[in-house]
């Protein structure tokens, strides 16, 4: 069985109406009109144990709701879910046990204690050995650097500290799943490295995690797989290598040619690229440096060298990969909910 | 049930430890609270001064009344502060990680926090409620002492549920304080006055509808043994039981509406 | 002049923002004025008079105290030592406004609420408990008079217990020290003349007694002619003196303004 079993989650909020002015109060007070808001509708998730996937989707997809609904914080309107063969919401004290949560946006250690008395009261809250609390802290301490932290009361920490302090408070004692909503935010790039190098030791270890975030690198350096969500629903599931190959298949050359050269010419040979000369689209004349775009299924990177090679002398040239980014992009613009459906 | 205790009593630590480390406000909240016992004790004594007694109870009888409502306050504020804080850790959204670790709710709330100023409270209430007590008529038998043991548990248990279900209304009315709580906790002030002197609705409201008068003037009723409310402070271990489902009730129809509605 | 009103208009409007510091201090105020309704009725209750006050006196008398507890109730206090401990007071340091006389239009754009609101509670104990006796016309001229004073002495009362946060991390001690000497030395709850002559002389060279016991007595007709003036002149005595006191502390205590980074 997945270690994260979950059909049809559902989750619908209600929400009274508040209607406008003095009257509207006053109606207010005797008849309540409620609209529903569906935040999470119908998803299907399955995780294996040992998985990275990231839960991606614009703001309000549902994302948050749907990580409360997986922890148990939430109780869910409709749908089932079994994480470790559990219902989270039903059997809190063990789901509790055998996961950890990192809230981004909020923090789970003790405001007016310093943060050695907060992991230490986790310790005993999680009913940790001192031998294995010494071996994660020394852990903790080696990626993390959190013996500096020890001594600092937790109001007193900057924001990258408070971040590195509150994984080592969920990760403490050791759970089979781990969710982390918006881990890096507001993080100084070379806390990022060190928190995403941590999370991907995790997974080698048989950590399974689940990632909410707006941040493509934390995707692309720690995931192996990407879910993305739009309006509650699901809209992709897969590799991050399939949403690439799938919706960014777009590769993009940059070519600086020592000389000016037609256009023209240059789409001729490479009838299937988008060429644009310099920074004006579209290109009138000769000019000397151009962006291909071509997708990568359909023409190789050599192919194309080969034409522009043989059209004029290459002064310089970039290729850019295909980023995740640019799917997101899309995600968010709504794009890719329109290509979902056509290629079903 | 050990490791619940256990588990308690450590998080009361940690936040004493960090307490302590502020020395003057250590001394200034327990002197402060200490002296604003004393001050309603001398607002007492300039009262009795020219009147002897009090719908027959005296000057020192009433200091028992007003003590035990002292003590059942320096002991919610000194092991159960954390209650008071409840509207704060809704507003805030810090509810969430306490539904995902494998400790009731209801005690990481209770113990996130201490109020030393209890310790004013209950120095100065045990002491006002020592000297009452001596120069009161009651007779201390061995089964009035084991009575009044009784009595003064429940006491403060019903205190420190109806400190928890009413800061329970913080999740159905938001803010960043319990309006209803603290509301409520005023109403309890007249219970530190024997409650005969209050119209009969408002001795129904405090004696049944918010027990405030069983943490205090019905209790103490029993160990004078003043007739009628002698015989109704025999309930106070039976209210005190009451009380504790109540809360617990209420407090969890809350985290159940947290739960369905979120934040 | 202007900026001033516009703080105090500003403050009347968030005062629904506070309306819940504010019920909550009400709350406190109300449940202590009826108990104390309650013992002094009882005490009173069969046409007897101490020291002069007979029950409907009384009555009056804790009324009064009761509206001017009201006033300034807001958590102006609490306000100050909050801007104060989270460093966001340099802001308000960086205005080209007084910081004391701002804090003042502030209270005096709270206090119409306090003082409806006072009076809406006044009214329903009246309605339970039936009428007082009124002074006669000069009677209540000093007694507004009075009442004006009451104002500004309360609100450098709290404001300095506000500046207090400049010198301490926490402030609830210092405000409940307040609370205790305020309400000792106020006679709001228990009049003065009950208490031991030296705790009366005491009171007497306080400004305590000014924020409440005054106009009260005043009321109650206890305090009249000449002796009311002389005590209405104290009062605002005490309001300048405090006003003064209160910037020298202020021009000390900036000095000592700390913010704290992260």
């Amino acid at each position: 069985m997945s270690i994260i079993e979950a059909h049809g989650l559902t989750k619908v909020f209600r929400r009274p109406v508040k209607r406008e002015g003095l009257g509207g109060s006053v109606a207010h007070l005797f008849t309540r009109r409620y609209s529903d808001h569906v935040a999470v509708d119908g998803i299907d998730l399955t995780v294996e144990e040992g998985e990275a996937v990231a839960y991606v989707g614009p703001n309000g997809a549902g994302k948050s709701t749907t990580i409360k609904l997986l922890t148990g914080i939430l109780v869910p309107t409709a749908g089932e879910i079994h994480v470790g063969g559990v219902v989270p919401h039903r059997e809190r004290n063990a789901n509790a046990r055998q996961i950890g949560v990192l809230f981004g946006q909020r923090t789970q250690l003790w405001w007016d204690l310093p943060v050695r008395d907060s992991l230490g009261l986790l310790r005993d809250l999680y009913d940790i050995s001192d031998a294995d609390y010494r071996a994660r802290l020394t852990q903790f301490d080696d990626i993390l650097e959190l013996g500096e932290l020890m001594p600092i009361v937790a109001r007193k920490l900057s924001l990258g500290q408070r971040m590195r302090a509150d994984l080592a408070a969920a990760l403490l004692h050791r759970p089979r799943v781990v969710y982390l909503d918006e881990p890096t935010i507001g993080l100084d790039i070379s806390v990022k490295d060190r928190v995403r190098a941590f999370l991907r030791e995790l997974c080698a270890d048989g950590t399974t995690l689940m990632l909410t975030t707006h941040d493509l690198g934390d995707i692309e350096d720690v995931c192996q797989r990407i879910v993305i969500i739009d309006k509650g629903r699901k809209i992709f599931d897969g590799t991050i290598a399939e949403v690439k190959d799938g919706f960014a298949r777009q590769r993009q050359l940059h070519v600086d040619f020592a000389s000016p050269v037609d256009p023209a010419s240059l789409a001729a040979l490479l009838p299937e690229a988008e060429i644009e000369a310099g920074i004006d689209v579209p290109a009138q004349g000769p000019h000397r440096d151009f962006t291909l775009r071509f997708d990568r299924f359909r023409l190789t990177a050599g192919e194309v060298m080969t034409a522009l090679l043989s059209v004029g002398e290459v002064a310089d040239f970039r290729l850019d990969e295909p980023a995740i980014e640019d799917v997101v992009r899309r995600v968010y613009a709504g794009d890719l909910r329109l290509a979902a459906e056509a290629s079903r | 049930m050990r490791r619940t205790i256990r588990l308690y009593r450590r998080q009361l630590g940690a936040h004493l430890r960090a307490a302590l480390q502020y020395e003057a406000d250590f001394w200034i909240l327990i002197g402060a609270a200490a002296l604003m016992q004393v001050v309603g004790v001398v607002f007492l004594g300039a009262i009795f001064a020219k009147i002897p007694e009090l719908n027959g109870w005296t000057f020192w009888e009433v200091v028992v009344v007003y003590a035990m409502v002292s003590i059942a306050e320096g002991v919610g504020s000194l092991f159960f502060e954390g209650t008071w804080r409840l509207a704060r850790k809704i507003n805030q959204g810090e509810v969430d990680y306490l539904l995902v670790r494998p400790y009731p709710v209801t005690l990481q709330v209770m113990s996130s926090e201490i109020g030393l100023n209890g310790i004013g409270n209950i120095v100065v209430g045990s002491i006002l409620l020592g000297l009452g007590v001596a120069r009161s008529d009651i007779h201390w038998s061995a089964g009035n002492v084991a009575l009044g043991i009784v009595l003064l548990v429940s006491a403060l248990v019903i205190k420190v549920a109806i400190s928890l279900g009413t800061n329970a209304g913080s999740f159905w009315i938001p803010g960043p304080y319990s309006v209803v709580g603290y509301g409520i906790h005023q109403v309890g002030e007249l219970a530190r006055y024997p409650i005969t002197i209050y119209a009969i609705g408002v001795r129904l409201a405090i004696s049944v509808l918010v027990p405030f008068a069983f943490v205090s003037f019905f209790p103490v009723a029993v160990l004078l043994g003043r007739g009628g409310s002698a015989r109704l402070g025999l309930l106070t271990p039976a209210v005190a039981v009451y009380c504790v489902l109540a809360a617990r009730w209420a407090f969890n129809r809350g985290l159940r509406r947290y739960e369905g509605a979120g934040n | 002049m202007r900026k001033y009103l516009t703080l105090a208009r500003m403050q009347a409007r968030s005062v629904l923002a506070y309306r819940l510091n504010f019920v909550l201090s009400l709350f406190a105020l109300m449940f202590q004025l009826f108990a104390m309704l309650a013992i002094w009725g009882v005490m009173l209750g069969s046409g007897r008079n101490l020291n002069g006050f007979d029950w409907g006196h009384m009555r009056a008398y804790l009324l009064v105290g009761f509206v001017c507890g009201a006033l300034v109730s807001q958590g102006a206090d609490f306000r100050m030592a909050g801007r104060i401990q989270d460093g966001m007071v340099a802001v308000d340091l960086t205005k080209p406004v007084d910081y004391q006389r701002a804090r003042f239009a502030e209270v005096v754009g709270g206090a119409w609420t306090e003082l409806a609101t006072a009076l809406l509670v006044c009214a329903g104990v009246l309605l339970l408990s039936g009428p007082v006796p009124w002074p006669g016309a000069p009677g209540l001229a000093l007694f507004a008079l009075s009442l004006v004073a009451v104002l500004p002495l309360k609100f450098l009362i709290v404001y300095m217990s506000g500046l207090v946060c400049f010198y301490t991390q926490n402030y609830l001690g210092v405000h409940w020290a307040r609370l205790i000497i305020v309400s000792l030395f106020a006679g709001a709850l228990v009049p003065l003349s009950f208490f031991p002559h030296w705790l009366q002389y005491l009171a007497a060279v306080l400004p305590f007694a000014s924020m409440s016991a005054t106009p009260a007595l005043i009321f109650v007709g206890q305090l009249h002619g000449g002796k009311a003036l002389a005590l209405i002149a104290v009062q605002f005595v005490w309001v300048v003196a405090l006003w003064l006191l209160a910037r020298l502390i202020w021009r000390h205590a900036i000095t000592r303004v700390t913010i704290h980074g992260g």
